[in-house]
């Protein structure tokens, strides 16, 4: 991974956050950056990509399905967003 | 009791039901508005109801998130809900030992799912950015067997799950697929029965369906469940034998003419296989269809002299749900008339599509 590209602003980070906590039924103090949605908050297969198409539809990009492997946290969903609002 | 001595090895019996009516959620509300002959459909807030429709039976008040709480509902749909909160009352109030064996205890539903959540979807998939922009947990509530498995899944009941669909006749259709489950040794109780819910697109297409020439009537939405098992499992878990199901029998039409003889037909036939006539019916609920439906469900019924309850006058067309209905007004009536206890009652559905059903059971 490169380093080239920018982190997200707080703003982003928070509506992410946001959104992730809705999808799994979340209070926002019970996610931090490296809990696992899988073994740490029963998250189900189709609750990942519902994570996925809703960082499509409310930034409107375009994510590969491949991604999905690193969405695992909230700190990969940060960093596949930061990429590919830098493309 | 002899000609059931036979059966008594073999009987499937009702063990447990519950309702979520327009007369709200649970039994007690159902069978006073019933007896008392209340109508339930209401004036309809047009605002909420975008329909070509004044007034509905809708389940009062009823709010996804505050009958079944934020966990696992966020994305789901009206008859999901109105399906899995059925199945938690039935449950909740009968369901004594069987969470102790949750392999053996299944869900057979009647539903056609939600036209509402397949055309929200479909529309979404039109008018997004991309064909792929839609929000995939509403995918599930697209297949008409979501209500049947999101009620399993939140229950726990690991047993058969099946979803029958068989417009107006589906509830007995339920309860003849459930009665071949447990015969079969598939499941030792099944939650048995049917839902339906009110929706924007569900009234828009009835509007325009056939009603056998007659204007569409007010639609209902809801559901009614039924515990199934034998006799000897009811005994041993401790459950009062509600009513002993003789059987069902059903037949299709291909012109609406012949709708009365088939359906006369399956009455004659379940009655002769039970050993009785028609003298030992004391109740009969019919689905009152409207138009010549109804007229060929009335003609069917002619040499009938047992008393009628008439379900969907008072809570509107609950179309999927209405077979189950009048088998819950058929065990209202029965639970508030203890004489009525050995005697048979018939419950019988016209589907517009051509389906007849007619089912037997025995009182107390």
């Amino acid at each position: 991974m490169t380093t080239q590209i920018a982190d997200l602003s707080t703003e982003r980070k928070a509506e992410i956050k946001e959104i992730v906590c809705d999808i799994l039924e979340l209070e926002l103090d019970e996610v931090t950056d490296t809990s696992l949605f899988k073994e740490e908050h029963d998250a189900d297969s189709l609750r990942t990509i519902e994570i996925l198409a809703s960082m499509e539809r409310n930034f409107g990009l375009v994510l590969e399905q491949a991604e999905l492997s690193r969405m695992v946290n909230l700190a990969g969903v940060y960093a596949v967003v930061a990429e590919a609002e830098g493309k | 009791m002899s000609a059931d001595a036979v059966t008594t090895a073999q009987d499937l019996v009702v063990s447990g039901w519950a309702v979520s009516s327009p007369y709200g959620l649970g039994r007690d509300g159902f069978t006073t508005g019933l007896r008392e002959g209340r109508r339930a459909v209401a004036t309809l807030d047009s605002e909420q109801w975008p329909v070509p429709y004044d007034e509905a039976g809708l389940i009062p008040g009823f709010d996804i998130k505050a009958v079944l709480g934020r966990k696992g509902t966020r994305s789901m749909d009206r008859v999901t809900a109105i399906a899995a909160t059925t199945v938690g009352m039935l449950l909740e109030e009968y369901g004594t030992g069987l969470a102790a064996d949750p392999e053996s205890t299944g869900l057979v539903l009647g539903t056609s799912g939600s036209v509402q959540s397949i055309m929200d979807f479909t529309r979404d998939a039109l008018t997004g950015k991309a064909p792929y922009l839609v929000d995939p947990a509403r995918f599930p509530n697209t297949v008409m067997n979501c209500p049947t498995g999101q009620s399993a899944i939140r229950h726990t009941l690991k047993g058969p799950n099946v979803t029958v669909s068989g417009g107006a006749a589906t509830g007995l259709l339920a309860l003849n697929y459930a009665s071949r489950l447990l015969r079969g040794g598939h499941a030792t109780t099944l939650l048995a029965g049917a839902a339906e819910e009110f929706s924007v697109q569900r009234a828009r297409l009835e509007q325009v369906a056939d009603h056998g020439g007659s204007a569409a009537e007010p639609l209902g939405e809801g559901a009614a469940l039924f515990l199934l098992e034998s006799g000897a499992a009811a005994r041993d878990s401790g459950r009062t034998v509600l009513a002993t199901v003789l059987g069902c029998r059903f037949r299709a039409f291909r012109s609406t003419g012949r709708a009365s003889a088939v359906l006369k037909s399956c009455i004659d036939d379940v009655l002769a296989a039970a050993g009785r006539g028609p003298d030992d019916i004391a109740l009969i609920a019919p689905g009152t269809p409207p138009g010549v439906f109804g007229k060929e469900e009335k003609v069917a019924l002619d040499g009938f002299a047992a008393p009628r309850l008439a379900v969907r006058p008072l809570i509107g067309d609950t179309t999927a749900a209405g077979a189950a209905f009048q088998l819950a007004a058929v065990l209202a009536e029965s639970a508030a008339r203890p004489e009525l206890a050995d005697r048979l009652a018939l419950v019988t559905a016209v589907d517009r599509d051509g389906t007849v059903g007619a089912a037997l059971i025995r009182l107390g």
